[in-house]
């Protein structure tokens, strides 16, 4: 049996780990100095963006054993959030009256909606695009919770709201643009600084966001909330009796969950260039269940580099000459075996290899090799 | 005195079967009883009530001077009410260490927890503890890869770990060898006085080691109460659960 990363929690190992995301986030910030396409870039910054969320939802299901099929609602809702500000931000080529963004004049809008209105401010829509995700959260995980949904039953829920969330964009147009997103916006400008999406300064921001996160992620896994969610993971009820309010705990880490793939969002739009109800697509949503899967859903890291990967794969092989009409059936193939022989996904593989290294050291150490007797009291041992 | 820990006329059914009816219990601080009855007398319902698990239909649960039987698990738990399962209940991919990190709870806050790192600064005490009940050589195992009789000790240093006022035990000896019954039954000794323990348990040896006060019950009711040689005596506790082995034998 393969151990869960989660297992490794000596000192020397929360070294170790530490030492490892630093190598791996100190690697992405490497790959602009080898890679002088913007193009490629652009499509990289992509892939980070895909990592974060499915970091993010390695937090909630492989920490707090909450399996969020809505995972894409939190991102989406970010992406939106960035791309009203950002659309805001440009000069509009069929001007209505105060700057109408263009698909509104076509939908007969005459005055700008209210709640399009604080969103000339870049402040403001930063601060949403985390904030909406994490109340939605907070709202959906309070019914959730205190009425002690659990298993199956939350992934159907959470499901079933980003499916209405979605169908609302889609329903909306004159506010939302309806199916086209919100297209045709300008680039975001921080401090005076402009991103340019296919530019290394976007590349960086994204990289600094995903370090930032992962990092924060990685606190919280490791603080003694972090432990409480894995007990929860293991058998809330026994949790409960020992005076842990379960449902605030399954709350913090859905909210937070929704926190990262809000900023995922928001990044997603200004690498992209446009917000479209695809981000809170179905498919999007259960894509980013199965990166985690692949990655390892018991390690931020594993989750990530399991998105950045397959992620990766799908761009490179859906437009190579010899997969064009096979690399569906490549993906899944790879899907199967991850699911039926590593259980753990890749950072499993890892993990395990580690342990079996670890053990092979031990083993010239014939007093630590000793096998523990079971079932007797300490005094009984020779 | 009034008594610490209250029941008192107690009713609960599963699907029209009473399993308690009426019951009355009344416990005084830093005593230490225990619960004896056949099957489906309604003993671990009786726990059950005290710690949540199972709310009453009618009647009352008082334990210092708070009524528990509106409180939800947690808010009870935090009363001071430590419970061990029947069925050993322990967080199976922790490693026995942080199975012990997340019984040390003082602090049950979200927000104090968050900022709290997952190994306390209870490092020593936890070593002693995993010492005490013989796994400190699998601190570091996960809890999945001990033995039955190992998961019963971790359950046990869990509460030693909780350090709740009021301990409901549920047969904590189920499994156990001799010695390790001996030395369960040392360990409630021991916690006498300091806390107040309710034990359910079936090995009458165990119970004539550690029981002061022995309630009965028999169908969802207190049958009758006493001392081990008055329980022993008692006519109708005979009739119903002892039958003629008497309390010494089991």
């Amino acid at each position: 049996m393969t151990r869960p990363i989660s297992a490794l929690r000596g000192a020397g190992e929360a070294r170790l780990q530490f030492a490892l995301y630093a190598a791996v986030c100190l690697a992405i910030f490497l790959v602009p100095l080898a890679v002088g396409d913007d193009f490629l870039l652009n499509r990289y910054a992509r892939y980070l963006v895909l990592g974060m969320v499915a970091m993010a939802l390695s937090l909630s299901w492989g920490y707090a054993g909450i399996l969020n099929l809505g995972q894409a609602l939190s991102f989406g809702l970010g992406s939106y959030c960035m791309a009203m500000a950002l659309k805001l931000g440009t000069v509009p080529v069929h001007t209505g009256s105060d700057g109408l963004p263009d698909f509104m004049v076509w939908n007969n809008v005459e005055t700008l909606p209210w709640f399009w209105v604080p969103f000339h401010s870049t402040a403001f829509a930063i601060l949403a695009g985390i904030a909406v995700p994490v109340l939605v959260a907070c709202v959906l995980g309070w019914f959730i919770f205190r009425g002690r949904v659990t298993g199956v039953f939350v992934a159907i829920i959470t499901l079933a709201t980003l499916v209405v969330a979605n169908l609302l964009i889609i329903d909306r147009q004159p506010y939302t643009g309806g199916f086209n997103g919100i297209t045709d916006l300008a680039q975001l400008s921080l401090f005076g600084f402009t991103f340019d999406a296919y530019s290394k300064s976007t590349y960086y921001l994204v990289a600094a966001c995903l370090t930032v996160s992962l990092f924060a992620c990685l606190a919280l896994t490791r603080s003694k909330a972090g432990l409480i969610l894995q007990a929860i993971r293991d058998d809330e009820r026994r949790v409960r009796f020992f005076g842990y309010d379960v449902a605030a705990y399954k709350m913090l880490a859905l909210a937070v969950s929704a926190a990262v793939a809000g900023l995922a969002g928001m990044l997603y739009t200004v690498v992209m260039e446009f917000a479209s109800p695809t981000f809170l697509d179905v498919s999007l949503s259960l894509s980013i269940v199965i990166w985690c899967a692949v990655g390892g859903r018991q390690s931020l890291l594993g989750a990530m580099l399991g998105a950045i990967l397959i992620a990766g794969m799908q761009g490179a092989l859906s437009e190579s000459e010899a997969f064009l009409d096979t690399w569906m059936l490549v993906m899944g193939a790879i899907f199967v075996t991850v699911v039926l022989v590593l259980p753990n996904g890749l950072a499993g593989l890892v993990s395990a290899g580690a342990h079996r290294l670890a053990a092979m050291l031990a083993s010239r150490d014939p007093r630590r090799g000793e096998t523990v007797h079971l079932g007797k009291p300490a005094e009984d041992r020779p | 005195m009034s008594a610490h820990l209250q029941l008192s006329d107690i009713r609960v059914s599963f699907n029209g079967f009473l399993a308690v009816n009426g019951l009355n219990l009344s416990i005084s601080k830093g005593e230490l009883r225990c619960l004896i009855g056949p099957n489906g007398a309604g003993k671990t319902t009786a726990l059950d009530l005290i710690c949540g698990k199972t709310r009453a239909d009618s009647g009352s649960v008082r334990y210092a001077g708070r009524e528990l039987s509106h409180m939800e698990e947690h808010l009870i738990a935090r009363a001071g009410v430590g419970r061990k399962f029947q069925v050993p209940s322990v967080f199976r991919q922790l490693s026995v260490r942080d199975n012990l990190e997340v019984a040390m709870c003082r602090h049950t806050g979200v927000f104090a927890t968050l900022l709290r790192p997952a190994r306390g600064r209870g490092g020593e005490g936890l070593e002693t503890l995993a010492e005490f009940v013989g796994l400190a050589d699998a601190l570091e195992e996960p809890a999945a890869n001990l033995s039955h009789g190992q998961t019963q000790w971790l359950e046990i240093a869990l509460l030693l770990a909780q350090d709740s006022e009021l301990i409901l035990l549920d047969e904590p000896t189920a499994g156990m060898t001799q010695q390790e019954t001996v030395k369960t039954a040392d360990i409630c000794n021991r916690l006498k006085g300091k806390h107040t323990i309710v034990v359910v348990e079936h090995d009458m040896g165990f119970v004539r080691e550690i029981g002061d006060v022995i309630s009965v019950m028999h169908q969802g009711q207190l049958l009758a109460e006493g001392t081990v040689r008055e329980v022993s005596q008692h006519e109708k506790v005979r009739e119903v659960y002892l039958g003629s082995m008497g309390i010494g034998g089991a």
